[in-house]
């Protein structure tokens, strides 16, 4: 009996059992299920490409007045055309480069970017971006033009505006302290004796210019005296001159001591744009590095006080003027078509180039630009201005190539060890070389 | 009654045996299914990846393209031609010894202040603890740097009784001091974790302590942190890994510079992983962390035998 009932008991449990084991599997499967359909789905929702809704993913970086420009720009291509929208991400240099390495490595940039002169030899040798040479830009971007930014004999990024490099410098503080303004095609001994002269004019913890940790600022110096880049033939080849690094570096070693340049700590501390930080906007500094694209933010800080000249130059000229900034397409978009024709729009279109209008230099295509002219501010004429200072001189572009961040990166600490008085300059000179020479070798091994 | 039952009563027993191991194994299979998506997760998304970089540290790889195997090149060139690697080891070495023990000290500190009986104790308790919610953000590392900044807040401050301040994260010889102090202030955690310790101690010790007569510094010291020993050395282990992977605020305070003054070895791993390309180095580098955290973890165990206190061991720690 007593057997009996055990065992009846016990069917029970194992029934229980079972239908919990039975519920627990079904729930389980519609789990699976479910997140099956929503990866399969979250793959191709929205992809529909031709006729239906469109979200490009595009991403730049800048000052602000540029980001509200440019986000102007992608409402007037909405209202243009319903299907396409944006979702746009938009920061400062700094942060978009250190962005974007990350956005690379996991294959999720974005449709439409922001690319740079400086960094599209990197990104396009590793196969990140689109090649756009068959887009048809014929009267728009002269093909020599386009020609010379071909990278392997492809187009990576489309060049939206001529750009150039100067230095742009505090009027009113200079010509209130009795220092002469400088002067178009300056050379690099004026360029010193300007900083050696205002510092006996300026008051107390103002300085006529800032010290020099990057290598860019040597390389202008380099190129201008003859010697050529620092890295050359597809970054197979280290070039740094020891003669003119040794006296450049002990200028800014004289500069330090006679508090000409500002101290270290400040240095470090600087950061353009930014209402307190930047060198010239906080009034510390009466001069910095500006480009076309980027002078004009600078005037908004300082209206009325700001104007530009020219990178010094030296027997072979100075500086560079030439378009440094591009459009580029993922190679992981799906919506290339889509970002490709807003690209077009982007440098053909005369409302556009009005709405967005000398945020990112000089537009490149001259009807563009025509249609700007009557409606430019002081603060656009600026940037042309150092466009027009720029160009006659000009040296090209200068790029780190591909696989040379890493250099570039110890370049300026090994500087700012100089800078801080804790290295020699030829010890520097002698780290960056060893470096240099090294990053060469294994390039030229590829 | 008799024969019939002495059999039925053996078949029952068998059978309550298989179906005894039967379900054992049935409920250890239905418990793997139930826990199966926090299962999958783990093994696809931490063990495949650990393994992963354990590859991934004998090649070189720029993720971008497939990875070439290389040996031992990478830990060769980690231990024989990298200034970078030691500097940041001396970096993070400074940096894990100066802020463990000060942040241990000072929410050991603030726990005791708040584990008085007090009224509205639990109003000190909530605005103490309160800032360790934003704990170690973003927000806080973005904060930092403009409190610490050349023209930061704390320099305003300083100027008002005439002292100039230095660009305190500006400057590589207050940098790091700047960072270990960011660190020590984020105490919430591990101050919590201490005055739970110490909410533990059972009160007749002290008690009777003061019927025999000792004072506060000596109750402190024979009671308090011999109780709270086992405490300790759990937010010492806990602070040291923690200090050792330390990343966001160098990163967003200091960039690990001026001159490499901050620069961490995690930073100095991200910079190699995703600024310059070099996966496989990076993995190298994340292995010979592991390896260090480890060795640090195991050094701190052996020796806590000698000064933690179990008072299930009955004292016997010796």
């Amino acid at each position: 009996m007593t057997g009996h009932e055990f065992t009846i008991q016990h069917k029970g449990e194992m029934i229980m059992e079972n239908k919990i084991w039975s519920k627990g599997m079904t729930l389980l499967t519609l789990g699976a299920m479910l997140a099956l359909t929503a990866c399969g789905s979250g793959g191709d929702s929205k992809d529909s490409g031709s006729g239906g809704a469109v979200k490009l993913k595009i991403m730049w970086q800048g000052p602000d007045t540029r980001h509200q420009a440019m986000l102007k720009t992608q409402e007037v291509y909405t209202s243009l055309n319903p299907t396409i929208t944006f979702s746009p991400e938009y920061m400062a240099w700094d942060d978009y480069w250190k962005k974007l390495p990350t956005l690379a490595a996991s294959h999720s940039m974005p449709d439409v970017l922001h690319m740079d002169g400086a960094y599209i030899q990197e990104y396009a040798t590793r196969g990140t971006l689109e090649d756009l040479s068959d887009m048809d830009l014929s009267g728009v971007i002269d093909d020599k033009t386009l020609e010379n930014l071909k990278i392997d004999g492809k187009l990576y990024g489309i060049p939206i505006s001529r750009n150039a490099q100067g230095i742009a410098f505090n009027t009113e503080g200079l010509t209130s302290a009795g220092i002469e303004l400088p002067k178009k095609d300056w050379t690099w001994d004026e360029f010193f004796d300007f900083a050696r002269n205002a510092r006996t004019k300026l008051p107390d913890g103002v300085y006529p210019i800032s010290d020099s940790d990057t290598w860019d600022f040597y390389q202008y110096y380099q190129t201008s005296n003859g010697k050529g880049p620092i890295i050359q033939e597809n970054g197979t080849k280290f070039n740094l001159d020891k003669e003119l690094f040794t006296k450049f570096y002990g200028i800014y070693a004289e500069f330090r001591e006679k508090k000409i340049v500002p101290p270290a700590d400040m240095v470090s501390s600087f950061k353009e744009n930014d209402p307190q930080a930047d060198p010239m906007a906080s009034g510390k500094v009466m001069t910095r590095g500006a480009t076309v694209g980027s002078v004009g933010a600078l005037e908004q800080l300082m209206p009325g006080k700001v104007d530009v000249v020219n990178i010094p130059v030296g027997p072979e000229g100075g500086g560079w003027a030439q378009p440094t900034i591009f459009l580029s397409v993922s190679t992981d978009s799906k919506h290339k078509d889509e970002a490709k024709a807003f690209i077009k729009w982007f440098v053909t279109d005369r409302q556009a180039g009005t709405t967005y209008g000398m945020n990112f230099g000089i537009p490149i295509y001259d009807d563009v630009y025509k249609a700007l002219e009557p409606t430019l501010q002081p603060k656009d004429k600026l940037g042309n201005k150092l466009y027009d200072t720029a160009k006659d001189k000009a040296l090209p572009f200068y790029p780190a190539a591909a696989g040379w961040t890493e250099w570039v990166d110890n370049y300026k600490k090994t500087m700012d060890a100089v800078m801080f008085g804790q290295k020699s300059i030829e010890d520097a000179y002698n780290e960056i070389s060893k470096a240099g020479n090294a990053i060469a070798e294994k390039q030229s091994k590829k | 009654m008799n024969a019939e039952a002495v059999v039925n009563k053996r078949t029952d027993a068998k059978l309550r045996l298989t179906k005894k191991k039967l379900k054992g194994s049935n409920d250890n299979l239905a418990g793997y299914i139930f826990i199966s998506p926090w299962l999958i997760g783990f093994l696809l998304l931490t063990v495949w990846p650990i393994i992963q970089s354990f590859y991934l540290s004998f090649t070189e790889y720029s993720l971008l393209e497939a990875p070439t195997w290389t040996g031992m090149d990478n830990y060769k060139n980690i231990f024989t031609n990298d200034t970078d690697f030691t500097t940041s080891l001396k970096v993070t070495f400074i940096f894990v010894l100066f802020s463990v023990p000060l942040k241990l000290f000072f929410s050991l500190m603030v726990a005791i202040m708040l584990n008085k009986n007090v009224k509205g104790m639990n109003l000190y308790r909530t605005a103490i603890y309160f800032p360790s919610l934003i704990g170690g953000s973003i927000a806080v590392s973005a904060l930092w740097r403009n409190m610490f900044n050349l023209n930061g807040y704390f320099n305003h401050v300083l100027a008002w009784f005439g002292i100039e301040g230095v660009g305190w994260i500006t400057n590589p010889h207050t940098s790091l001091g700047t960072l270990i102090l960011l660190n020590t202030w984020q105490f919430g955690s591990t101050m919590v974790i201490f005055l739970a310790g110490l909410k533990q101690i059972p009160n007749e010790l002290y008690e009777s302590a003061s019927v025999d007569g000792a004072t506060g510094i000596r109750k402190f010291f024979h009671i308090t942190l011999p109780m709270l020993s086992p405490v300790m050395f759990f937010n010492l282990v806990l602070g040291i890994i923690g200090s050792f992977q330390m990343f966001t605020s160098a990163f967003i305070i200091t960039q690990g510079g001026p001159i490499n003054s901050t620069y961490m070895y995690a930073l100095f791993l991200y910079d190699k992983a995703f600024k310059h390309y070099q996966m496989g180095y990076a993995s190298a580098l994340a292995w010979i962390l592991l390896v260090i955290v480890a060795l640090m973890t195991v050094i701190n165990f052996m020796v806590s035998r000698y000064w933690v206190f179990y008072e299930t061991d009955g004292g016997k720690h010796k």
